[in-house]
């Protein structure tokens, strides 16, 4: 096991939704604040192979959660800047960080790198089982790039990187993305009890299931796999439940005490029908197991999501 | 069609082995000289963003060859550099077409992308359906992500990138260092060097039973050109001779050819690769009007007197 302490880690998009829940979990670790350090892509642009020379100088460890990512129109309308920034990004930050003698990188892949038609619930070993979905192929791939070369470096320089695939995620803080579902639900709440309206609308059936990770799940997982796994195989995040998005809107309903009707838009998409992630090998692996309870997290969720709704309007 | 008369046109990796082969093609087009333009690797590393702008400044026409490859045994030592050195090459080079608004840019992917059990002939529909065969993978998915990036480009900026998948290659002007070469060049030499110390027998790679499809590289240059002029799609193309051999009727083939008459032994602590290889070759002809037209054994014997000439006699 490495032990963090006395580590220098850079985590990137440490300051993002994710980033910050990592480094408070690094802190909650006893490594102190300044051994922590969170570059921002206003000052440093990581698909630039110098800038990465330089912010990996010195670092023991990287946690590499920056990229670019967005809701299904963006996505739509931005293939080539999300493959290219995300690739480069990821690519040049552990060509410089296997350059400069870094001991442990750890990057963030995410559930979409599974094939639209994988066997449910996703496992590791049928990642490559199938072309992903089109909407979101170029984020995919460049993702999946990341695990490829994590591999090819181990094989060649005995380079410590592992890849971890995240299922969605939850909880206090601005996501880079916006209309996740459940801030989407919240919002569409609070917006209805502002308004004195007594129904909200969602997009599609409400059919599709999902799995959903507390994002302070998520961090520790992030923790944990720096600290003890060092294999090359891809690690699935999630939490193992499955929730439809009607299960979910219900009990955020509940939860926010509003009483309202809760209408299903059908003529919206509504996605991949269920995508869950098997997450098993994480737990053997290195002891991994999501411990909130999405009623826990969702209330932690839904103050964060009232309070910053309050300061809005 | 494009008239590609006029145009210049950038090739990277022209000076190698296939890159000789679509400069004397482009040339037969009428292309001159000065407008073929080939970077040189000293001054120009195209993993570097600022090389890639430079090369493709004013330019209409890209077409990417330049790679790192290596046979089996150099595919096991350097995956990293083949997975990086490929995909930033690839990643960098269509940026910087995209920014300096290049007409055309065609993209050379490998076989070695497909998954390592694939329905023979495979089907460019079949890309995806699994991990390529191991020793290969990494430079096999960097040249698959090209692809995905490719098609990335055509829809948010409507770059005209296309991709192209070509089989193994042979001919004249390949490259015949033991430490990278492919199984052509690589038994030619064997059976020359064992031709001229009188060695009884020539020891071979793997057991022999993998088959391998190969195009002739004067054959390829020529698909090459055609889609640089008639295909704009998204979708990858294959570029193949639609022929499987097993290696050890390719051996036994190279050695009549050769005249050598010794034993051949295989040796089966090495690695086979990929069990089967062949292309689906329909989309090509059906999409640009492109069939492979040289014979194998001509072209094997041009390959073997090639290496005769130019490399035996020069060491």
């Amino acid at each position: 096991m490495l032990a963090l302490r006395d580590k220098k880690i850079l985590v990137t998009g440490g300051t993002g939704f994710l980033g910050t829940h990592v480094v408070q979990a690094l802190k909650d670790r006893g490594v102190p604040e300044k051994n922590i350090i969170t570059p921002r892509h206003e000052t440093h642009d990581l698909r630039d192979a110098v800038t990465c020379r330089e912010v990996t100088k010195g670092i023991d460890i990287i946690i590499h959660l920056a990229g670019i990512t967005g809701d299904g129109q963006f996505h739509r309308e931005h293939p080539a800047e999300i493959f290219f920034d995300n690739l480069a990004m990821g690519a040049e930050l552990m060509e410089a960080a296997r350059q400069n003698g870094v001991q442990k990188f750890v990057t963030a892949g995410s559930i979409t790198e599974y094939p639209e038609r994988a066997p449910l619930p996703y496992r590791e070993e049928d990642l490559w089982a199938g072309p992903v979905e089109e909407l979101h192929e170029a984020y995919s791939v460049a993702k999946t790039m990341l695990l490829v070369q994590a591999q090819a470096y181990r094989a060649q320089y005995g380079f410590d990187a592992v890849h971890l695939l995240m299922t969605n995620m939850y909880g206090p803080g601005k996501e880079a993305v916006r209309g996740f579902v459940i801030t989407n639900i919240i919002r569409r709440i609070l917006e209805a009890k502002r308004d004195g309206s007594s129904s909200i609308t969602l997009w599609g059936t409400g059919e599709p299931t999902r799995d959903f990770i507390f994002v302070k799940d998520a961090a520790e997982a992030f923790v944990l796999a720096a600290e003890r796994y060092s294999r090359p195989e891809p690690v699935n995040i999630g939490s193992g439940w499955e929730l439809s998005v009607k299960e979910l809107a219900g009990t955020i309903a509940k939860l926010m005490d509003f009483h309202g009707e809760v209408k299903w838009d059908t003529t919206k998409p509504d996605g991949q029908s269920r995508r869950i992630l098997d997450p098993g090998r994480a737990e053997r692996e290195f002891g991994f197991r999501a411990k909130t309870a999405l009623e826990d997290g969702l209330r932690e969720t839904i103050a964060w999501q009232e309070e910053q709704f309050t300061s809005e309007t | 069609m494009m008239d590609l008369k006029g145009k210049k046109i950038l090739v990277t990796g022209g000076a190698g082995f296939l890159g000789t082969h679509i400069i004397a093609a482009l040339r037969a087009r009428g292309v001159s000289e000065k407008n073929t333009i080939i970077p040189r690797l000293e001054e120009c590393d195209l993993r570097k963003a600022e090389d890639c702008a430079r090369a493709v400044q004013g330019m209409d026409v890209v077409i990417h060859l330049a790679a790192k490859v290596g046979g089996i045994g150099f595919n096991q030592e350097k995956p990293g550099e083949l997975f990086y050195d490929n995909i930033m090459m690839g990643a960098r080079l269509l940026e910087a077409a995209r920014q300096a608004k290049v007409e055309k840019l065609v993209l050379l992917g490998t076989i070695c992308a497909y998954p390592k059990f694939t329905r023979v002939p495979f089907r460019e529909e079949e890309l995806w359906n699994g991990y390529p065969e191991e020793t290969n993978a990494p430079y096999g998915l960097a040249k698959k992500a090209l692809l995905t990036a490719a098609r990335a480009y055509r829809k948010q900026y409507g770059t005209n990138a296309i991709f192209l998948l070509p089989v193994n290659l042979y001919g004249p002007g390949d490259n015949f260092n033991p430490a990278s070469s492919h199984v052509i060049p690589a038994l030619i030499r064997k059976f020359a060097e064992a031709k001229q110390s009188g060695a009884p027998s020539v020891l071979a790679w793997g057991t022999g039973r993998a088959t391998r499809e190969f195009l002739y590289a004067g054959d390829a240059a020529e698909a090459v050109v055609r889609a640089a002029e008639r295909y704009d799609k998204s979708e990858p193309v294959n570029i193949g001779a639609g022929r499987e051999i097993s290696i050890k009727n390719l051996a036994e083939l190279i050695a009549k050819l050769m005249d050598y008459n010794g034993e051949i032994r295989w040796d089966a602590t090495k690695p086979d690769g990929q069990p089967r290889r062949m292309l689906d070759t329909t989309r090509a002809e059906k999409e640009f009007g492109f069939k492979a037209k040289t014979d194998f054994e001509k072209g094997l014997k041009k390959t073997t007197e090639w290496y005769l000439a130019n490399v035996q006699h020069a060491i």
